[in-house]
């Protein structure tokens, strides 16, 4: 096989490896953004962006690629839960939404103002708390966790409990404003 | 023995590895830090409930075509080899520019280089020269036994890490007009092994309508191993910039760039053997071949290959060392290559030629 034709293999088997890292992180990487995001289209549009960065960065064939997909799910849907045209876009769409609803709409109505309320609290944690946190709650172990923070894995407990302790001083904080 | 830290506590609470070993013991016995585990349970257990939410559906294979069809107008910054397939033009972002050293390496060790080179050298080489590289796939077979890993890091420390503790260059002062927003780039040592097969270099002579010259002892199945880097270097300017219409190179306003100096080693035959062999081949570029024999002392010299409808070089001292400082026809670009304590160095950037040997003299 010539030059040419190996890199054609290379590049072939480059977007094979795509595909399958795709297939395998990709319900993971949105279930890391509906976590933080709490809304699945939005959490969808996070996990796009993730993947589209990768491709531009990096080899689908590197071994790191799982924990850096986790970390900039988490990371980029921090950051969106943080935008101010989110929170304006997010409450138009709550209040379509709940106008919409048939069944028990003043206990949804609870619901929706719960998860705002923790997603904004969460979005005012620090970034590496915040992400273990929302990595672990979608479902990582602690050494996928680890491994995505770049941190020991004896630290996971610590950055958790950190940032249950201070999500539940901002969700207070909310509630008594 | 202490208590049992928050941290510790609040792992025990939902991972069963940290239930066990000393830790555990001392849970056991110790009410205290029974009851505080129950709380941190009870924090941990309430606020999993204000995160709760219903799991996403998902379509993967819809998705998947999404990313696909959105990736394909956002070519990506690295690729290996540096390609321009598909007309499309290649883009020489900061690691491709540290890939480059690597490349050329690799590139003319096929053409039968062999070295650790203590300094740099020219060889105009015309673009077919380089394609016809690609033949010599025919008179054996190419492997990475390492392959070359690259990464993009925020800083420099990360990238560090990368290229095995190489350190970044550092650029005394930026020249006017150059941004000052910096991306860091590694890459990990590689190995590339070329096995020599006496097979496929008598089918290349015969599609030649040549016989194969008379084959050495063990120069069947005789290897060349390559190692480069690792390497590492940093960009300033915007990556995303470019001039996607352009069938130029398209350089980054400054790539800086420092990789350890690769090494070769050959088994069965020596590597002047299997290098003077492989320039015997009916079908070698005999442009290039005149320009390998044009060599001094091959063994110590990097080769930087000009491609003549392009670019021009010249001889300069760098770093009180000599080196290439390379410039492009047509005004986009310069460069500037050395190779100094074992490691081989480039600035290059859409900057003026003596600005890129200015920056070469004061890095740090």
């Amino acid at each position: 096989m010539n030059l040419g034709a190996r890199r054609m293999t290379s590049v072939r088997s480059d977007d094979e490896a795509f595909e399958s890292l795709f297939r395998t992180e990709y319900p993971r990487v949105v279930g890391i953004a509906n976590r933080v995001l709490a809304d699945p289209h939005e959490a969808e549009d996070v996990a796009q962006e993730v993947f589209i960065d990768f491709h531009r960065l990096h080899s689908a064939t590197a071994q790191y690629a799982p924990a850096w997909l986790h970390r900039a799910a988490a990371h980029a849907s921090l950051n969106r839960l943080r935008g101010a045209r989110r929170r304006q876009k997010r409450e138009v769409a709550q209040a379509l939404e709940e106008g919409e609803r048939m069944l028990d709409p003043q206990k949804q109505v609870e619901v929706d103002e719960d998860r705002r309320q923790v997603r904004a609290a969460l979005g005012r944690l620090a970034p590496k708390p915040a992400a273990a946190l929302a990595m672990r709650a979608s479902g990582l172990s602690y050494a996928e966790v680890a491994q995505a923070l770049g941190v020991g894995i004896g630290q996971v407990g610590t950055l958790l409990r950190r940032a249950e302790t201070a999500l539940r001083k901002e969700v207070s904080r909310g509630t008594s404003n | 023995m202490a208590h049992l830290t928050e941290g510790t506590l609040r792992r025990m609470v939902d991972d069963p590895d940290a239930r066990s070993g000393a830790d555990a013991a001392h849970l056991e016995g110790c009410a205290e830090c029974g009851a505080r585990l129950k709380d941190i349970s009870d924090d941990a257990r309430s606020i999993a409930s204000l995160l709760a939410v219903p799991d996403a559906t998902v379509d993967v294979g819809r998705a998947f075509e999404r990313v696909v069809s959105d990736r394909k107008s956002q070519p990506a910054l690295v690729r290996f080899p540096i390609s321009g397939s598909s007309g499309r033009p290649f883009r020489l972002a900061f690691v491709a520019a540290i890939a480059a050293v690597a490349l050329v390496v690799v590139a003319f060790t096929f053409n039968g280089f062999f070295f650790k080179p203590t300094t740099v050298k020219t060889v105009p080489v015309t673009v077919a020269d380089m394609q016809a590289l690609s033949q010599l796939g025919e008179y054996g077979t190419m492997t990475w036994t390492k392959q070359p890993q690259f990464q993009v890091a925020t800083n420099a420390a990360d990238a560090s890490v990368i290229a095995g503790g190489l350190k970044a260059p550092v650029v005394a002062t930026l020249p006017a007009g150059v941004s000052t927003t910096v991306t860091y780039g590694a890459m990990s040592e590689a190995e590339a092994t070329f096995t020599f097969s006496a097979d496929k270099a008598k089918a290349a002579a015969a599609s030649h309508g040549k016989t194969l010259p008379a084959l050495p002892k063990g120069m069947d199945g005789a290897t060349l191993t390559i190692t480069v880097g690792p390497a590492i270097g940093e960009i300033y300017g915007n990556l995303q910039q470019g001039s996607a219409g352009s069938s130029s190179l398209n350089l980054p306003q400054l790539i800086v760039a420092r990789s350890t100096a690769p090494t070769a080693k050959s088994t069965q035959v020596t590597v002047a053997q299997l290098e003077a062999y492989i320039l015997d081949q009916p079908g070698i570029s005999p442009e290039l071949k005149k320009a390998i024999k044009a060599m001094g002392d091959p063994s110590t010299t990097l080769l930087i290959p000009i491609p003549v409808e392009y670019a021009t070089s010249k001889d300069v001292t760098v770093q009180n060392v000599p080196g290439v400082a390379l410039g492009d026809n047509t005004g986009v670009g310069s460069g500037v290559v050395w190779v100094k304590g074992g490691s081989v160095y480039v600035v290059a950037g859409s900057i003026k030629q003596n600005v890129a040997i200015d920056i070469a003299n004061n890095l740090k």
